[in-house]
């Protein structure tokens, strides 16, 4: 727990709060100040935005902790404020709201626009809004109630007060008093260990019902093409690709849990991108074709920490190349990831992960492929092993690279 | 949605900073205006076991003019920069930029810092800051360095940061009078984080002509010399000398193959180019 010291609505405030509270709960939750809505609880919607030394922010992702010594405005501190009395009739009288949930947010970002923006039209107002979001009205009601305070402002000659802010940093940071640095304690080990459970975690855990595949639902979000040659008969890969251990450990960051069998493996991977670390636990089912040298493996995978899950599809096939001295590999993975993970994650940042997983995967069970068949073939670019996708900046250019310089040496140019 | 239990310090100090950030023991992750980390965080996709607010370290807000360059402290917000609270040697250009990220509740708490350490392809400064040339102030346990942006990002969310190393400021070069500068991004909403950026500086001056392909997958493509992109001088007219076609293959070099993205990417460019142009 940590004391803070701020002012609410011209009250002083001092109270013991855990650090991970966000403003908006300190408010309603200690204070019971309700009037500050919470929607999307990501900085998204708009709802919980209030005044922190005059100026709006989102208070559903400012902690309150941070906040030390700021000045806290919330609708209900409003009442007497002039902007946004004539707001409140404007509202009323332009029907600027049904259901209520956005409107304090609203209020706040409205009273911003009129006070920074006194010569706004109604393209720069709605740009101004574009970050309260509001289900009921269409934004009509509203934009016209803002328009009409600016415009009668106008009339009257009244000036906006100047900005609040005059230093520069995070609003509400301004007057933060630094904390007495030494006085971390270090996490409790179990803490730490339950938090982060890495190989030593796993041994702990007691043993799980068989994890059973889930089945793919519709069409795949992601989907991905690889496709690679090496210098093997097709037999002999065909024999390694029915060793589903070997084959899921391939994928970086992936270990087994129990033993696998000819048809299903579960394994746990651990992705780690920047501050982001995700252990998907799951399982995966395979079903091979010996008459075509093709193989599908359908699995899903949860990630206990952030809630997310993914289920997905590889399928490959083994093509004969070089009148049956190599063999291509042809991969196609298709996936789709739901809760947190995918709710934060924008497509493009869960192709270019997967991309790089499966870049690495293709290296991987290439150099497994190499040490599995006894070769003595040194071949620097598909040697080492990759545990992490991390574990070196991989670089869209450097992968090409890697892959074009890989594809030489296999060429013997 | 609330996030897992941290602990939180606000050093007075960098030697403070650096001493809790050295720490191997813990999960220890920097905070600025936490406009980023504040949705991981909620969605638990963060968990760290220390929160450091850097917010209260003077020099982290520090601001700074010299013959060639404005240097801004990591902690200058969005914000900051919109209001022109900050010197401006860009000719407007930082100042656009900045009124375009995100919404203004956010723009009151977001930094240039913190933006450029969190390193999502789809913001805006890391895009902007390659195209002017800009550089990383760095800090360490080792003492202090530079990089230069367009180095600075290294992936999704990774950049060349050593342990215990961090953003000190970003320096920003003084641009000529007579600089050009474009800045285009699209996105499906205002505010929302862009699906492509095109950024381009034409000073003759200084002899720079770059050019930026942001909101890729992974680090934006810059061209440190983007002479090859025009026809003939571009001194002659940006926007009739533009050529797409090593555009096309710079996108199609980054696995950019996407029809749909492609030309998304190549637009946002374009319009940049067309807005440099203008008189």
């Amino acid at each position: 727990m940590k004391r803070i010291n701020i002012t609410v609505n011209g009250k002083a405030v001092s109270a013991s709060v855990e650090p991970r509270m966000q403003l908006a709960d300190f408010l309603r939750e200690s204070l019971n100040l309700t009037g500050t809505h919470l929607g999307c609880e990501h900085g998204v919607c708009g709802a919980c935005t209030l005044l922190v030394d005059g100026t709006p922010i989102r208070s559903c992702i400012t902690l309150a902790v941070a906040c030390e010594g700021a000045r806290v405005t919330t609708v209900e501190g409003l009442d007497e404020d002039l902007i946004a009395g004539e707001l409140r009739a404007a509202f009323s009288r332009e029907h600027a709201l049904q259901c209520g949930y956005c409107t304090p947010g609203m209020l706040i970002s409205a009273r911003d626009t009129v006070m920074r923006m006194p010569d706004a039209n109604e393209r720069d107002i709605r740009v101004a809004m574009s970050g309260n979001l509001c289900r009921c009205t269409g934004y009509v009601g509203i934009v016209r109630a803002i328009q009409s305070v600016i415009t009668e402002r106008k009339a009257k000659g009244l000036s906006s007060p100047p900005s609040p802010r005059a230093e520069f940093g995070p609003a509400g940071s301004g007057r933060a008093r630094p904390t007495a640095v030494g006085a971390v304690a270090a996490a409790p080990a179990a803490a730490r260990a339950a938090r982060r459970p890495g190989p030593a975690g796993a041994a702990d855990r007691a043993p799980e019902a068989r994890r059973v595949a889930e089945p793919g639902v519709g069409k795949p979000q992601t989907t991905l093409h690889e496709s690679f040659t090496v210098d093997y008969p097709r037999a002999k890969v065909w024999a390694f690709f029915g060793r589903l251990g070997d084959v899921a450990t391939c994928l970086p960051g992936t270990s087994l849990l129990g033993t696998p069998t000819d048809e299903h493996v579960e394994t746990r991977i651990r992705i780690k991108v920047g501050p982001i670390v995700s252990e998907f636990d799951g399982a995966a089912d395979v079903v091979r074709d010996a008459s075509s040298f093709s193989g599908v493996i359908r699995g899903s995978a949860h990630d206990a920490r952030s809630r997310s899950a993914t289920r997905g599809e590889i399928q490959y096939v083994l093509i004969e190349d070089e009148n049956g001295a190599a063999t291509r590999v042809e991969v196609d993975v298709g996936f789709t990831l739901t809760g947190p993970l995918a709710q934060f994650s924008r497509s493009s940042i869960v192709h270019d992960i997967a991309w790089r997983m499966t870049d690495a995967f293709a290296r991987n069970l290439r150099a497994r492929l190499n040490r599995g068949n006894g070769s003595a073939r040194a071949d620097s670019t598909a040697g080492a092993s990759i545990s992490e996708i991390n574990a070196a900046p991989l670089i869209l250019s450097v992968i090409w690279n890697r892959i074009k310089t890989f594809f030489r040496s296999l060429l013997g140019r | 949605m609330k996030p897992s239990a941290f602990d939180y310090e606000r050093p007075a100090d960098l030697d403070g900073l650096i001493a809790l950030t050295r720490r191997e023991d813990l999960f220890v992750k920097m905070l600025a205006g936490g406009q980023s980390l504040g949705p991981m965080l909620n969605l638990r996709l963060v968990q760290p076991d220390l929160l450091v607010d850097i917010t209260a370290i003077p020099e982290l807000k520090r601001v700074e003019e010299t013959a060639d360059a404005v240097i801004l402290g990591a902690c200058v917000t969005h914000a900051d920069i919109e209001d022109g609270r900050v010197p401006d040697a860009t000719g407007g250009a930082l100042p656009r930029v900045a009124c375009g990220i995100a919404y203004r509740a956010v723009r009151n708490r977001g930094t240039i810092g913190g933006s450029l350490v969190h390193a999502d392809p789809a913001a805006d400064w890391i895009s902007c800051l390659a195209a002017i040339d800009a550089e990383a102030m760095i800090l360490g346990p080792s003492g202090r360095r530079a990089i230069p942006i367009d180095e600075f990002m290294t992936g999704v969310f990774q950049v060349a940061l050593e342990p215990g190393e961090l953003v000190e400021a970003v320096r920003i070069p003084r641009l000529s009078l007579g600089a050009r500068w474009g800045f285009h991004k699209i996105s499906r909403k205002t505010g929302e984080m862009a699906q492509a950026i095109g950024a381009i500086l034409h000073d003759p001056a200084r002899d720079v002509l770059r050019a930026v392909i942001g909101a890729t997958e992974s680090v934006p493509i810059v061209f440190s010399g983007a002479a090859p992109l025009f026809s003939g001088s571009p001194g002659s007219g940006l926007a009739k000398a533009f050529d797409a076609s090593a555009a096309v293959r710079a996108l199609e070099d980054s696995g950019i193959t996407d029809a749909v993205d492609r030309q998304l990417h190549l637009v946002a460019l374009k319009r940049a180019i067309d807005q440099a142009a203008r008189p």
